[in-house]
C-alpha cells in the first residue's frame, strides 16, 4: 500500500534538462502507467521514484515518508527492468533470493518465500536452472518473482513486455493485470505502447517532453483528451483533425466514430469525400478517404467499399472534439464551444 | 545435387582451405616439438654428432641444485606475477571506471608501460634501482629508510625483478579487465542497489562472475608467460647475484648457448612444456566451472 508524491521534481542530465519542476501523485493501490513517446521523461521519472537515477532537485514522498535521499534498497520498491537485470551467473533461485540473502533473511523463510513466489509465476521447476537456458517468457517472470519475493510496497516496471512476442506480451498483460488485482499494491508502469497503457492501467499519465499531459482513467483520456497531443496520441489510427484556418483551432474525430455510407447520412457533420486506400485487417477495415484536400482514416467494421468510388461520411455531434489554437480542448461547457462547432 | 552425395573434389576442399595455416602449423610448431623431444634424450654440443643418452639429461638436471634453485625462483616469480599482479591489476580497473578527468588521463598513462619495448624499461628500472643515487633509494632516504642493493643484493634481486616485470604487465591486464568491466551492463548494478547488495557482494557475486572469461585468459597467460620469462631477467640481472635470479627458461639458455649441452637444454625444456601444460589442465579442471560464458 503505497501513495507516491513528487514534489518540484526537476532531473537534469548535463545541461539538459528532462524533467522541470513537476508535481505528481500516485494513488495508492492504483495500476498507473505512464505513457508517451521516447525521450519523454518517463523512464527518467520510473527511476527517480527506485533511487537508482536520483532527482537533480525535489523530493519524493512514498506513504507521506520524504524518500528523496533513501538508498534504492531501503524505499521498500522493487523494479522490473526492461531486458529484466536477471543476474546471469547465478541460477533462478539465487537471483530470486539474492535480495533476501542481503536484508539477512533467515534461510527458512527465504526458502519459504521463493517457493511461493516461484508457483505463483509459474516458474517452481526452473528454480535450479541458469537464465541462459531460459526463453524470454520465462526471464520475465523470474524477473517478476524476484521483484516479488520482497514484498515491496511499489513495483516499478520499465517496458517490461517490450522483448517478448506478440502472442506472449497479450498473455502476459492479463497476468499482470490479475497479479495487481492479488496483490493490490501500487504498480507504476512504464510503455510506449498505448494498448498495454489502455488494457492494463487504472489511472494513465500522458508524457511528451518532460511535462505531463494529462491524467485521467483510460476511458477518460480515450473520450475526453485534454489537448491535441492526447488526443492523437492514444488511439490506433489516431483521431483525424481538421483545422479551422490558421491560427483558429482545428475540429477532430476518432477514425472508428465515423459511418461510412453510399448515400449522404442524416447526421450531424457529413462529408463526401473519395476512398483512396483500403486495409482489410479481418474484424476490421481502415480506409484512407480524402475530401477537399484532407485526408480521413475510417475504421470501419463494414468492407463493402473498394478503393477509388465516392463514399459519404458521418459523424455524431457527441463524437467531435473541438481544440484551440494552443491546441486545448474547447469542451462543451467552454464559451468558444457554440462558436466553433457552428462552423462544421 | 542431391543431398550426401559430395565430388572428390568437395572432400578435399575443406582440407585445403586450411593447408596453408596446417602447413605453418607443422613447420613451426609440430616439428620443433617433436625435434626437442628427442633432443632430450641426446648428447649434443653442436658440434660432435648427436648421441642417444636416454634418460641421463634428465636425471642429470634433477640432481643438480641449480636447476631446483631456477624452478623455485620460477614458481615464486609466477606466484607473484598471477597472486599479486592480477588482483592488483582488477583493483586499478575497478578504481578506475568512474569516469573523472583523473582517471581519463590515467587510463591512458596505465597503457604506456606495454607499448615500451622491455629492453628500455629495464635499462630505466635499472637505473631507478641504482643502489647509490638510484631514484628508489632517494625516496627511501626521504622517509628515512635505509638504502637497498636492489637487483645488486641476492636478497632482494628476484623482488626487484618481479617488481618490474609487474609495473611492464599491469597496463595491459588493467586495460583486458577494465574493457570488461565496461562490458558489464549497468542495469545488473542497478537491480543489486534495489536488492540491498553490499560493496563486496556486487563485487564478488556480480562482478567478478560476469568478467571470469577474461579474468580465466588472464590467468592462463599470465601463468604461462610468467613460466617462460627470460629477458627481463637477462637484460637486469643476468641469472645473478649468484643464482639468485635464475629462471628455468635463463637455466635452459644458459646449458644451450653458454655451455653447449644442447641435451640438458631440450630436457629441461620438455620438463617446462609439462610443468606448464599440467597447470593448464589444472585450472581448466578446478576453474571451467565457475567461468561463466555468454
Amino acid at each position: 500500500m503505497a501513495h507516491i508524491r513528487f514534489e518540484n521534481i526537476t532531473k537534469k542530465f548535463g545541461t539538459k534538462t528532462i524533467l522541470d519542476n513537476m508535481n505528481l501523485e500516485i494513488e495508492d493501490g492504483s495500476f498507473t502507467v505512464m505513457i508517451g513517446p521516447s525521450g519523454c521523461g518517463k523512464t527518467t521519472l520510473l527511476r527517480i521514484i527506485a533511487g537508482i537515477g536520483p532527482q537533480t532537485s525535489g523530493k519524493v514522498y512514498l506513504d507521506g515518508q520524504d524518500i528523496s535521499n533513501t538508498a534504492p534498497a531501503k524505499r521498500n520498491v522493487a523494479m522490473v527492468f526492461q531486458n529484466y537485470a536477471i543476474y546471469p551467473t547465478m541460477t533462478v533461485r539465487e537471483n530470486i533470493e539474492f535480495g533476501l540473502k542481503n536484508n539477512k533473511v533467515p534461510k527458512a523463510e527465504r526458502d519459504a518465500l521463493v517457493k511461493e513466489i516461484s508457483e505463483i509465476v509459474g516458474i517452481a521447476d526452473l528454480l535450479d536452472r541458469k537464465p541462459n537456458t531460459l526463453s524470454g517468457g520465462q526471464r520475465q517472470r523470474i524477473a517478476l518473482a524476484r521483484a516479488m519475493v520482497k514484498k515491496p510496497k511499489v513495483f516499478l516496471m520499465d517496458e517490461p513486455l517490450s522483448n517478448l512476442d506478440a502472442k506472449l506480451r497479450v498473455s502476459m498483460r492479463t497476468e499482470l493485470i490479475e497479479l495487481h488485482k492479488r496483490l493490490k499494491t501500487t504498480f507504476v508502469y512504464v510503455t510506449h505502447d498505448q494498448t498495454e497503457a489502455m488494457s492494463m492501467a487504472t489511472n494513465i499519465i500522458l508524457m511528451n517532453n518532460g511535462e505531463i499531459q494529462q491524467i485521467a482513467s483510460p476511458r477518460e483520456i480515450y473520450t475526453n483528451p485534454n489537448n491535441l497531443f492526447t488526443a492523437q496520441f492514444i488511439g490506433s489510427p489516431q483521431m483525424n483533425t481538421v483545422s479551422f484556418g490558421e491560427g483558429k483551432g482545428c475540429y477532430g474525430f476518432r477514425p472508428e466514430k465515423v459511418q461510412l455510407s453510399a448515400t449522404a447520412p442524416d447526421m450531424f457533420y457529413t462529408r463526401k469525400g473519395t476512398i483512396v486506400t483500403k486495409e482489410m485487417l479481418g474484424s476490421e477495415t481502415i480506409y484512407q478517404i480524402r475530401f477537399d484536400n484532407h485526408s480521413i482514416m475510417v475504421k470501419s467494421l463494414d468492407d463493402s467499399f473498394s478503393a477509388d468510388s465516392e463514399i459519404y461520411m458521418g459523424v455524431n455531434e457527441e463524437d467531435i472534439h473541438l481544440f484551440d489554437e494552443k491546441e486545448l480542448r474547447v469542451a462543451p461547457e467552454d464559451a468558444r464551444y457554440a462558436a466553433m462547432m457552428a462552423q462544421l | 545435387m542431391e543431398y550426401g552425395k559430395q565430388t572428390p573434389w568437395e572432400k578435399i576442399r575443406p582440407y585445403v582451405f586450411i593447408l596453408p595455416a596446417m602447413v605453418f602449423l607443422a613447420i613451426f610448431v609440430v616439428y620443433p616439438v617433436i625435434d626437442l623431444i628427442i633432443r632430450s634424450f641426446q648428447e649434443w654440443n653442436m658440434i660432435k654428432p648427436p648421441k642417444w643418452v636416454g634418460w641421463k639429461n634428465f636425471a642429470y638436471n634433477f640432481r643438480k641444485r641449480e636447476f631446483w634453485d631456477s624452478i623455485k625462483n620460477t614458481c615464486i616469480y609466477t606466484v607473484s606475477m598471477v597472486g599479486i599482479g592480477l588482483p592488483l591489476a582488477t583493483i586499478i580497473a575497478v578504481w578506475l571506471q568512474k569516469s573523472t578527468r583523473l582517471n581519463n588521463a590515467l587510463r591512458n598513462v596505465m597503457f604506456m608501460p606495454h607499448v615500451i619495448a622491455l629492453l628500455s624499461v629495464a635499462m630505466v628500472w635499472t637505473w631507478i634501482m641504482n643502489k647509490d643515487n638510484g631514484l628508489l633509494n632517494i625516496v627511501l632516504g626521504f622517509f628515512g629508510l635505509p638504502p637497498l642493493k636492489w637487483i645488486d643484493s641476492s636478497d632482494t634481486a628476484l623482488m626487484s625483478v618481479i617488481i618490474v616485470a609487474m609495473w611492464k604487465a599491469l597496463g595491459y591486464n588493467v586495460m583486458l579487465i577494465y574493457a570488461a568491466l565496461q562490458n558489464v551492463p549497468a542495469e545488473l548494478y542497478e537491480a543489486a542497489d534495489l536488492d540491498n547488495a553490499s560493496r563486496t557482494s556486487r563485487f564478488f557475486k556480480i562482478t567478478l562472475p560476469m568478467i571470469s572469461p577474461q579474468m580465466f585468459m588472464l590467468l592462463i597467460n599470465s601463468t604461462i608467460g610468467s613460466f617462460k620469462v627470460f629477458e627481463t631477467i637477462r637484460i637486469m640481472t643476468g641469472g645473478g647475484p649468484g643464482s639468485s635470479t635464475q629462471v628455468l627458461v635463463f637455466y635452459i639458455y644458459k646449458q644451450a648457448f653458454q655451455l653447449n649441452k644442447i641435451g640438458l637444454a631440450a630436457s629441461a625444456g620438455v620438463f617446462l612444456m609439462i610443468i606448464v601444460g599440467i597447470l593448464t589442465g589444472v585450472y581448466f579442471w578446478a576453474l571451467s566451472r565457475k567461468v561463466h560464458y555468454q
